[in-house]
């Protein structure tokens, strides 16, 4: 009796394991989607800050770290909005490439000005929606009142990976996404249009930054 | 003049196009040709006269007298902020406006030092905002000469402010038209120094800046209204609540 009992509840649970797939709002998820945010602020700050490296070297491990803990792809996509489907495939690559580099080189000065003066504190998580979680961080600065800052963490391929950053109200992701289309259609909705001036701003900004860097050496 | 408001209008796309449609109007900006017009022409003035005013105040001017510019500055708000705080039926915001305006004034020698920020820290709170909470739509981007990105409802907020605030009011009825002037100058310097990064930041990485301050300043006023960003960070206005950084960096991630 006990045991057609025990049977019965696991079989019940496994359909019900199988019917809701687990949301990922388990301690465990919540505390490595923290971990991420936490490991990437301190590890892009090492790497902007540390010394005796060259500066193509930084900029290029720090690449390293941003692609492995942002969801490029997906970012790429929504950023591009409804241009997304009528680029050709071409232009999605070019695309994909030219706004990975745009926040390379967005992010790169960012976390090398903020030096050793400036602490990122992740203060708690909530869930978002069934496979995303939100951590609550602070970026604490020398002086300064601490400035909220929310990472909407996806999971995607077993690990947890930024798509969004939310800061004082404003979401990175549609920013971007409300200037790319008002380039677009600035030019009677040309892709490539677009594609042009983020070529020409990101070789700007390249230049600026190894600009900067031969001052600073 | 007709004819100018006409030309000053975006041309929306057709409603055979849905999605163009919906990207048009999640940019609420049927005046954009003429609010660019606007912008140029602040972004002009900005890069000749304010901006360099501003570098300058920062540059030369020692941070305490700059510290207690800005708090004597924050201090005359108090005011408005109390009436708004009291408009938006919040009495713990209004409690704690009214407990540092008090304190700031008799202790803080006039509001020159802000005494009060670490028991009570400070919030801001305006016309534009109240209205938000009431229902009142932002209505289409509008770009102010001289005062920047804003819509109707909040356009309207700093009118109202700027004509019943008493501490401009008070000395113009006495004559003293100059010193709402002054006021304004100092406001102004103080605000633009405080945003000298964030601007060098948008410059730097944007390749369309008008379109970036404008999502910027419309997402960042609804999340006001919306509360969001009150509710994440801590609060406002509850004595203690609001951790220290010293405090924040004791944490260990």
């Amino acid at each position: 009796m006990l045991v057609r009992r025990l049977f019965l509840s696991a079989g019940l649970f496994l359909s019900l394991t199988f019917l809701f797939p687990a949301p990922v709002h388990a301690d465990a998820d919540m505390t490595q989607a923290k971990d991420v945010v936490a490991k990437l602020s301190k590890q892009a700050i090492e790497v902007m800050t540390s010394k005796g490296v060259p500066d193509a070297d930084r900029v290029e491990r720090f690449r390293g770290l941003f692609i492995s803990s942002v969801d490029l792809p997906t970012i790429s996509r929504f950023v591009l909005g409804r241009h997304w489907k009528t680029a050709s495939p071409e232009q999605q690559q070019d695309f994909m490439k030219l706004f990975e580099d745009m926040l390379v080189y967005t992010w790169a000065v960012r976390f090398k000005e903020a030096n050793d003066q400036i602490v990122v504190l992740v203060n708690g998580t909530k869930p978002d929606g069934d496979q995303g979680v939100i951590v609550d961080s602070s970026i604490v600065r020398q002086g300064q009142d601490p400035v909220p800052v929310l990472w909407r963490m996806r999971l995607t391929e077993g690990t947890f990976r930024i798509l969004d950053l939310l800061i004082e109200g404003t979401s990175m992701i549609v920013t971007y996404r409300e200037e790319y289309a008002s380039v677009i259609n600035q030019n009677g909705g040309d892709v490539n249009a677009l594609l042009d001036v983020l070529r020409k701003k990101t070789v700007a900004m390249a230049q600026q930054q190894n600009a900067g860097q031969a001052k600073a050496n | 003049m007709a004819a100018a408001m006409v030309a000053g209008c975006a041309e929306a796309p057709p409603a055979s196009d849905p999605e163009a449609r919906a990207e048009y109007e999640r940019a609420n900006d049927p005046m954009e040709p003429w609010n660019r017009n606007v912008y140029n022409f602040n972004d002009s003035l900005d890069k000749a006269i304010i901006k360099p005013a501003a570098e300058r105040y920062r540059d030369f001017v020692p941070d305490m007298v700059r510290e207690h510019l800005r708090d004597f500055l924050n201090n005359l708000r108090a005011p408005v902020i109390f009436v708004n705080d009291v408009l938006q039926a919040d009495p713990d915001k209004a409690y704690a406006t009214l407990g540092r305006f008090i304190i700031n004034t008799g202790f803080g020698i006039g509001g020159i030092i802000d005494i009060a920020a670490k028991d009570i820290p400070r919030h801001d709170n305006d016309l534009g905002e109240t209205l938000g909470i009431w229902g009142v739509g932002e209505g289409p981007y509008l770009v102010l000469p001289l005062l920047g990105p804003s819509n109707p409802r909040d356009a309207f907020g700093v009118g109202v402010e700027a004509y019943a605030d008493p501490v401009d009011r008070v000395p113009s009825n006495m004559g003293y038209y100059y010193v709402s002037y002054v006021r304004g100058v100092l406001v102004g310097v103080n605000r633009r120094t405080d945003n000298l990064d964030n601007l060098d930041e948008i410059e730097r990485t944007s390749v369309d800046p008008y379109s970036t301050v404008r999502s910027l300043y419309r997402q960042y006023r609804q999340s006001l209204i919306e509360g969001k960003p009150v509710l994440e960070k801590p609060r406002p206005g509850y004595v203690g609540e609001f951790p220290k950084t010293m405090e924040l960096s004791k944490g260990d991630n």
